[in-house]
């Protein structure tokens, strides 16, 4: 449904105007790319007023807020570094286990229901389905008591657990699409070969599913990144909080040195964006596809 | 796939399956239903997340209908809900130019260089603006008063004396009762989002080649192109994101949470409901009432998916 409309066709293949491109720029398309860089420009100007101030004392900055100014204060940086590196170790943490711990349990169900029709199977799957229509924002203060019963409060594993059980219903859908596109013959060869479903899952499906699951990691992994208000509610530690709760917390405490702030925020951002350049064709499908879901 | 039936005889034999969904039944259990079902159980209690509770019925209920905060807070999530329709329309029309582009390569080279802000963690985006309104620091008022459109909106306010611009006073954006709905509304300009962009983007890559080809010919304006092509076949993408849009208004409160705090801003002027929830289970110890609040919002959430799922359907 929602998933096929958003699908997204390979760079080249757009039913596009090829036919119709012509090498001359014409009026028309160069108001087009202004309109689109002026959108950009704006976009951007956030960024570069952050990268710019993190090289800046106060000082610099009250005289001269947007221009690059020397010296550059490298100093900021290994401050924020500082500042920030406890959470960005806990958040990769958090993120990393959170993302490989969830395939291990929505792999397996999505093939469940992917590939038998056994009594009782519809009803699980809606049992799955109804969660899509539940909202996080009730269930925050039980969640809380659960994790407090758990003796989870002020622990990671509490926010892995989360993020495990948070990710189910999206990617059990997803890959459940996903496994049913494979050609049944090569199930019941396995079968017939005596492979059993952990085998057939191992052998078959993990190996052709490597770009949506690697999409869908990304997308829980950007989801851990960003998420704050759990962390904040649940982490009483300053050392175990994670990076967007601990920004929270820096930008209340800290006396405003814009510079080193600054700085900190670029630190934050470095690992997504290092995802982003590596993996730049998932992340332009995954956002346009799982971001339906969200 | 066609998936294999098991029958009910066979299934002595293929038991063991079961055992693959297991362990997600299992997490949803305890950490999607269980909290829910016990969020639903204590808003009928007189809770405070620990030792106190006393089951008192429908109270909570109606005295959250008849709380004038969780009013006013519906009230600016209404006011919200009705500037984000505006602020759609930034991300339509660059999907709509981005795909207009004659030259594919171009319009892949836009289409990632608009998710780069994405990219960057939602919270730091958020310090980012936040520092944007620091009244003594930030860029806004460093560029109002560079540009002379400041000592122009004093003058204009001591002719009208609505007292929230004066001279040679810095504006406190987000500490003025009077400002602060507007600078929520103004927050993320232009509010492309990238998402957006990219949604609209893959309906519209779904129009024909030929479709717009014969408009060439008949040689239609760009504007009809819009009204008449481009517009009627992402409007199920609009529909989407327009609901998206609303159920995120009325649930996402982390930005109330960050910038206001637990008193929800000057006055109060931006408590909005989540907060408000947020606030009476962490703060004021009612942890009955606000669950009571969280199923309210819920059911309004629902209501919403029920009433769009129904819209999509007599369209198709």
């Amino acid at each position: 449904m929602i998933a096929a409309a958003v699908m997204e066709r390979p760079y080249g293949e757009r039913g596009g105007r090829v036919a119709l491109a012509s090498k001359k720029l014409s009026a028309s398309e160069i108001g087009k790319h202004a309109f689109i860089w002026l959108i950009l420009f704006f976009s951007f100007f956030p960024l570069y007023v952050m990268l710019n101030i993190s090289f800046k004392t106060n000082a610099q900055f009250n005289l001269n807020p947007l221009n690059f100014v020397f010296p550059l204060h490298f100093e900021n940086w290994a401050i924020a570094w500082n500042l920030v590196k406890d959470y960005i170790f806990n958040t990769v943490f958090v993120a990393m286990s959170a993302v490989a711990l969830t395939f291990c349990f929505t792999i397996p169900a999505a093939f469940f229901f992917a590939r038998y029709k056994a009594p009782g199977s519809t009803a699980l799957w809606y049992f799955f389905l109804i969660l899509m229509l539940m909202p996080g924002v009730a269930n925050l203060i039980p969640l809380f008591m659960v994790m407090k019963n758990l003796h989870l409060l002020n622990s990671l594993f509490a926010l892995i657990i989360l993020g495990i059980a948070g990710a189910q219903v999206v990617q059990i859908y997803i890959l459940r699409n996903f496994i049913e596109e494979i050609p049944k013959d090569l199930f019941d060869a396995a079968e017939i070969d005596g492979a059993g479903p952990i085998r057939q899952i191992i052998n078959i499906v993990i190996p052709m599913s490597g770009s949506i699951v690697s999409t869908l990691a990304i997308l829980q992994f950007i989801g851990v990144w960003n998420d704050f208000i759990m962390p904040m509610v649940l982490i009483r530690d300053d050392k175990l909080l994670t990076l967007a709760a601990g920004l929270v917390k820096l930008d209340g405490e800290y006396v405003k040195l814009w510079g080193q702030m600054m700085a900190g925020y670029t630190i934050s951002s470095i690992p997504l964006v290092l995802i982003f350049v590596f993996t730049m064709r998932l992340f332009v499908k995954g956002l346009s596809s799982g971001a339906v879901k969200g | 796939m066609i998936a294999r039936k098991i029958s009910v005889q066979r299934l002595p034999a293929y038991w063991y399956i079961y055992f693959l969904a297991l362990p997600s039944v299992v997490a949803v259990s305890l950490f999607a239903y269980f909290p829910a079902a016990s969020g639903m159980y204590h808003a009928f209690f007189r809770w405070n997340g620990d030792y106190i509770n006393e089951f008192i019925s429908f109270t909570n209920f109606s005295e959250a209908v008849h709380d004038p905060i969780l009013w006013y807070g519906f009230g600016v999530i209404a006011l919200l809900v009705a500037f984000n329709i505006v602020k759609m329309i930034p991300s339509i029309i660059t999907a709509i130019v981005i795909n207009r582009l004659k030259s594919e390569k171009s319009a892949y080279f836009y289409k990632v260089l608009f998710v780069v802000p994405m990219i960057i963690p939602g919270m730091v985006t958020l310090l980012i603006w936040k520092f944007f309104y620091d009244p003594n620091a930030g860029l806004f008022n460093m560029l109002l008063k560079g540009t002379g459109v400041l000592p122009l909106m004093c003058k204009v306010d001591s002719f009208f004396h609505w007292g929230i611009f004066i001279n040679g006073v810095n504006p406190i954006w987000l500490g003025d009762a009077n400002l602060v709905l507007p600078s929520v509304i103004f927050w993320g300009f232009p509010w492309v989002g990238v998402v957006g962009v990219l949604i609209y983007l893959a309906g519209l890559q779904n129009i024909e080649k030929s479709i717009y080809e014969a408009a060439d010919l008949d040689g239609i304006t760009s504007f009809k192109k819009l009204w008449y092509i481009e517009l009627p076949l992402i409007l199920s993408q609009v529909r989407i994101n327009l609901v998206m849009m609303i159920i995120g208004t009325l649930q996402d409160y982390g930005l109330f949470l960050v910038l206001f705090g637990k008193e929800g801003g000057p006055n109060g002027k931006a408590m909005v409901p989540g907060l408000y929830m947020y606030v009476n289970a962490f703060v004021q110890q009612r942890a009955g009432y606000a669950c009571a609040i969280g199923i309210l919002l819920f059911l309004f959430i629902l209501i919403l998916t029920e009433l769009n799922n129904r819209f999509v359907r007599i369209d198709k």
